[in-house]
């Protein structure tokens, strides 16, 4: 009888352990480091445990994070925690007011963590020492991605701005035609009215009513384009942009919107046109008596130069240089860059650009705030947990089931031997 | 705001004096014609000097040849590529003489070579019309020089924009009259001139 029980137990554990090795194995508990995790996702969709712990020493990638998200969506309990500090890194990007495309990045990085700025096209730029930096840009392709040590984010614009053309009215003259020449070749698209005598313009361009509908910004360049002043304060206040340059704040109409009025002839430092600050060797009308809500933006001698405001919905920049032209012609080898670009920044300062929501590819790449979504996907991390010997190992289970089965075997046999029977 | 000053190259080789009425007369003509705020009196600007870049529009004229400087060409090259136009007139009214021949070759080396500019250009309207392209002089008339009548401007372009106007016309024997004599005159023979300046102050 007992050597029937022994062989029955010998022949359960048999059993037990042919089961044992044929059953696919439940997996309790897993804890992964981050160099493992790729491969350990790939086994976890296949098994899913139901603990996943995982220590990383970067941020996962957009990827990744959502393959742990869905883990745990499927009922895994997906746990992480940092080997080391991780700093929020985030980068977002955003149309500059630039008729070329250009792109404005703000990006926050950890404090000397080399970054790189990559696009599809290759490196558009880097910053040795990383940290929070705004950037402008010239055109992206595909998504934006930014690469440090400790993250990788990708961004792109969400918006594309609408740029019409800017519309310059003045006298004929060389201020009208090099800032005319300065936009063109920014790559904005100039319309002009030109006054060369009392009845007689020279246009070029579309001319259609002074609105937003026509017209990002207008450029008035003297006093002499008061017949339209009406409509142009009209334009600025319905958000429009206008820049006034030089006596064109003597207008009355564009007066009630102006930063200021016109002061006292400033002359210029001669031969400081050709030096490093070149507008300092400009002639220009100082801004008078500005208002409460002016900006100063530029000034010499305390005495103000360039000022901006809001006005009502447009936005107002008011220069009193009138002979910018010298600086382009006389002014040192990257003279005409400067001026050109100093207009063209000028003008995309007050444009009225509105914004198109730009749906592409590039969308589903987005991962601007990596850290931050690894916090919205998993929770915030838990210590790192101290590896301690599970009682539940499977393969202490085996081993004490191999010596029931050994030693049933073995009783057996003895009993059989000592009884003579074989 | 600027006044237009109307200034006549001095150069090294040549006779760069020829036409000293031209710039009275065509002073005359702009504040007549036109609103623009002009010098009473015109400017005369060496080629190799700094003070060139004063005057986006300049006037050059010679019977002579011409051999510009390094400085010069250097200077001439630096005038078109900021936006300078240089108006050069042939003061001999003909196509193979020698102002002709060094004129042109030297703004090749320094501008880049000129093209014939078509009638059709925005300078034959900028502020007259001038339907057949540049007026005729009494010195092509009267087959004076080549004995031919120059149909056409040569120009060299920066972009869409004439950086050097070069004609063989004669404009600088044509206006080169004192401005009390211009109503003598049925038809007022500068008009065209003040396309230039108009051209040049908007375009």
């Amino acid at each position: 009888m007992a050597e029937r029980v022994l062989r029955g137990v010998a022949l359960a554990g048999l059993a037990l352990l042919l089961w044992r090795a044929l059953r696919p194995p439940a997996m309790s508990s897993a804890d992964v480091a981050s160099g493992d995790l790729g491969a350990a996702l790939a086994r976890w969709t296949a098994r899913a445990p139901t603990d996943a712990h995982v220590a990383i020493d970067s941020v996962p990638d957009r990827r990744t994070r959502d393959w742990l998200r869905a883990l745990r969506a499927a009922g895994t309990t997906v746990r992480w925690s940092a080997s080391k500090p991780l700093a929020p890194a985030a980068v977002v990007a955003e149309p500059a007011v630039d008729p070329h495309g250009a792109t404005r990045v703000r990006l926050a990085a950890n404090a000397g963590e080399p970054v790189a700025l990559v696009d599809a096209a290759g490196l558009v730029d880097s910053l040795p020492r990383g940290g929070n930096t705004e950037l402008e840009l010239g055109v992206i392709t595909g998504d934006l991605r930014v690469r440090g040590a400790s993250f990788a984010a990708a961004t792109s614009p969400r918006d594309r701005l609408t740029l019409r053309p800017v519309l310059v009215l003045g006298a004929a003259g060389w201020e009208s035609k090099f800032t005319i020449a300065a936009l063109e070749e920014s790559g904005w698209r100039v319309a002009a009215r030109l006054r060369v005598a009392p009845s007689v313009e020279v246009t070029q361009g579309p001319l259609d009513a002074i609105d937003t509908a026509q017209y990002s910004a207008v450029v008035v360049v003297d006093s002499t384009a008061a017949s339209s002043a009406a409509a142009i304060a009209r334009y600025a206040r319905s958000g429009g942009g206008l820049l006034l340059v030089g006596s064109a704040a003597r207008i009355s109409a564009l007066a009630a919107v102006a930063p200021g009025s016109i002061g006292r002839r400033v002359a210029g430092v001669a031969g400081a046109v050709a030096s490093d600050a070149p507008r300092t060797g400009l002639g220009a009308f100082a801004i008078a008596s500005p208002r409460a809500d002016a900006i100063l933006l530029e000034s010499r001698d305390d005495m103000v130069l360039v000022a901006a405001r809001r006005a009502h919905a447009g936005r107002v920049v008011q220069t009193g240089y009138d002979e910018t032209w010298r600086w382009r012609m006389s002014g040192g080898d990257e003279a005409v860059r400067a001026h050109r670009d100093w207009w063209s920044r000028l003008v995309g300062a007050v444009a009225y650009a509105p914004l198109q929501p730009v749906v592409s590819e590039a969308d589903f790449a987005r991962d601007e705030a990596p850290l931050a979504a690894l916090h919205a996907a998993l929770g915030a991390p838990v210590p790192m947990p101290t590896p301690v010997e599970s009682d539940r190992d499977p393969s202490r289970t085996t081993r004490i089931l191999f010596v029931i089965v050994a030693g049933a075997l073995l009783l057996e046999w003895l009993s059989r031997r000592l009884r003579g029977a074989r | 705001m600027s006044e237009f000053v109307f200034a006549t190259a001095q150069y090294e080789s040549g006779d760069w004096d020829s036409a000293p009425l031209v710039s009275a007369n065509i002073i005359d003509s702009v504040a007549r014609y036109t609103s623009i705020p002009v010098a009473p009196t015109g400017a005369i600007v060496s080629l190799s000097s700094d003070d060139l870049f004063r005057f986006p529009l300049v006037f050059l004229t010679g019977h002579l040849p011409v051999r510009f400087t390094e400085a010069e060409r250097v200077n001439v090259k630096r005038f078109a590529d900021r936006g300078g136009m240089l108006f050069v007139d042939d003061h001999n009214h003909d196509i193979d003489g020698a102002f002709h021949k060094t004129a042109v070759d030297e703004l090749a080396r320094a501008v880049s070579p000129l093209t014939q500019l078509p009638n059709t250009h925005a300078i034959y309207s900028s502020f007259f019309r001038f339907p057949d392209g540049p007026p005729n002089t009494s010195h092509e008339l009267n087959g004076w020089g080549d004995n031919l009548v120059h149909t056409h401007l040569l120009a060299a372009m920066r972009g869409d924009r004439i950086a050097v106007l070069y004609s063989n016309k004669d404009y600088s024997s044509e206006w080169g009259y004192h401005p009390d004599n211009k109503r003598f005159l049925s038809v007022d023979n500068t008009k065209f001139g003040v396309n230039v300046i108009v051209y040049a102050l908007t375009r």
